[in-house]
């Protein structure tokens, strides 16, 4: 790979152990795809509460201030979750002060999200802005046209320490062209919650073998964000999708041939009424239908999600616990619109941590004997990680159905009448 | 018998092969505490992983599947080695940066040619795939 002088000082260690080690992780990683070279990145993004703390150290030993701006994934908060009563909440504490004030010192901003465009923090079309997390990545390729390759947390503080990416992949404009198009077969999309997207999304990156882009057609022109978004981000959980154009919505896909470039598609995805049927199905992992948790915000809440949950919510008490994860931005906004005191009277809480894989109630090594055994979700990527990373039984439904369990604490969600 | 393949991350080694024709995850299908496969109605649910040739078609699911093989590797759990079809990103990434021998785009279709249960050496390094050894 060629490196400029810059590059070579990092690699040989003129800027710490910390660059050197880094930049090594990012020159093996782009010679296993031939790239050519490493490209500077607009800004960075990592989840230093998911970095095992060795490799943290490796990485961060010796890296001085970073002159571009490097965010974070949602973190942990075992300070929270102590206050909570979960039970082995201290075994988490002192690893997560150490790293984030290694975080703190290397000047890189607390957004502790993993929708960061919802703080104004977003890439303008064409950015390359590495990062982990692979529903940000796929929101910030195909909803604002950003180059984000498909990489893991480790590799996205490697590039965050170097300031530097891989020349690969999704960052090379013909990569960008669909592979795989998606066709609706008969589907009326007229009463579609954001649970339906989630499902349409899950089941298409189950199709798709490989990583390559997809393009989804027949969906209503300038589908609204909340729906564009969940259904982007349920294909990286289901499959490695990391580009998904939608004809009419994203940027890159004004017109199905916009998206396709003269590519001829390799597959075509066909989906009816049965495909969403399994899937939803499939997302159903539950014996009885007694309801312990209900998970909101994966990926983070928007404003007008906070706002509907609130609604629903008003003047209830809930059964169950309720966790909304979400930005402090976002919350603070919610509480300014007094919906978070109307979502924390019912007994529901806030916090800006991952709902999913780092949900402090599904997770037996937070919670304990206090792990909840069954959980609500209106999130497939939520669905996926609560039933497979928590071991706990899982209830995939609509927004309104999951407020409904955490009220009643019982399942009265129903398959969806597709039509 | 020999199957070129190209290096995704430098080692080698050798073990019992779990075959599955289809893509695998770090984090969701895998235990990192047990090494089996987790995931709920998964083809190979229950079975271990720990110190295998695994060999599948590609990587899939969240970026967090690198730090899940992490705390696989630490817990003595992760495969000895991989062979895929053609890697992605995420999965390169995790096995360079854990140190997981793997190979991939192997001249051969490796998803027929090996079965469960067959020993195979790994030298990723040399880009190599060695079956039916000391025969």
């Amino acid at each position: 790979m060629l490196l400029t002088d810059e590059e070579k000082k990092m690699r040989d260690g003129g800027y710490g152990p910390g660059m050197r080690r880094s930049m090594d992780l990012l020159v093996k990683l782009g010679e296993s795809f031939d790239a050519e070279r490493l490209v500077p990145i607009s800004y960075g993004h990592i989840g230093y509460d998911f970095c095992p703390e060795a490799f943290w150290d490796k990485m961060t030993e010796g890296v001085p201030q970073t002159p571009h701006r490097v965010t974070t994934h949602p973190s942990y908060s075992p300070e929270v979750w102590k206050a909570w009563g979960l039970p082995l909440a201290d075994n988490w504490i002192d690893e997560h002060e150490r790293k984030l004030k290694r975080f703190k010192e290397l000047g890189w901003l607390r957004t502790e999200t993993c929708a960061e465009y919802l703080l104004g923090i977003f890439p303008r079309k064409g950015d390359v802005v590495p990062m982990g997390g692979s529903c940000m990545q796929v929101a910030n390729n195909s909803l604002f046209g950003a180059k984000v390759d498909r990489m893991g947390i480790l590799v996205s503080l490697a590039a965050a320490v170097c300031g530097r990416t891989p020349l690969m992949g999704l960052l090379i404009p013909e990569n960008r062209y669909a592979n795989h198009l998606v066709e609706l077969d008969d589907l009326d999309v007229s009463d579609w919650t954001m649970s339906e997207y989630h499902c349409l999304g899950y089941y298409i990156g189950d199709q798709v073998p490989g990583f390559k882009p997809v393009a989804v057609n027949g969906l209503p022109p300038n589908l609204p964000f909340d729906f564009a978004r969940a259904l982007v981000i349920s294909m990286p959980t289901s499959g490695a999708v990391t580009l998904a154009h939608i004809v009419g919505t994203t940027p890159e896909a004004p017109t199905l041939e916009a998206a396709m470039g003269d590519k001829r598609p390799e597959q075509v995805i066909r989906v009816g009424k049965r495909e969403m049927k399994e899937t939803w199905e499939r997302l159903n992992v539950w014996e009885d239908d007694t309801v312990e948790h209900v998970a909101f915000g994966c990926p983070h809440s928007t404003i007008d999600e906070i706002g509907r949950i609130a609604a629903l919510l008003e003047g209830k008490k809930v059964m169950t616990t309720l966790l909304i994860g979400a930005s402090t931005p976002v919350e603070a906004l919610a509480r300014r619109q007094g919906w978070a005191d109307i979502i924390e009277k019912a007994g529901g809480l806030f916090l800006p941590a991952c709902p999913s894989i780092a949900n402090p109630f599904t997770r037996a090594d937070i919670a304990g004997e206090k792990q909840a055994k069954s959980a609500a979700t209106n999130s497939a990527r939520s669905a996926h990680y609560i039933a497979s990373v928590g071991g706990v039984k899982v209830f995939f439904g609509t927004e309104e159905e999951c407020v409904n369990a955490a009220i009643s604490g019982k399942w009265k969600g129903e398959m969806p009448k597709w039509k | 018998m020999e199957i070129k393949a190209h290096m995704v991350s430098a080692g080698k080694a050798e073990g019992k092969a779990v075959v599955y024709n289809g893509p695998f995850a770090f984090l969701g299908d895998l235990s990192p505490v047990t090494g089996k496969i987790c995931m709920p109605r998964h083809q190979l649910e229950g079975t271990s992983l720990a110190n295998k040739v695994f060999v599948f078609t590609t990587g899939k699911g969240s970026s967090g599947c690198d730090f899940a093989a992490w705390a696989t590797k630490k817990n003595g759990m992760a495969p000895a080695a991989i062979i895929c079809m053609e890697s992605e990103p995420v999965l390169s990434g995790a096995v360079i940066a854990t140190k997981i021998p793997t190979v991939d785009r192997p001249e051969e279709n490796v998803l027929e040619l090996i079965k469960t249960g067959d020993r195979v050496k790994v030298d990723a390094t040399a880009g190599i795939i060695e079956l039916d050894f000391g025969r």
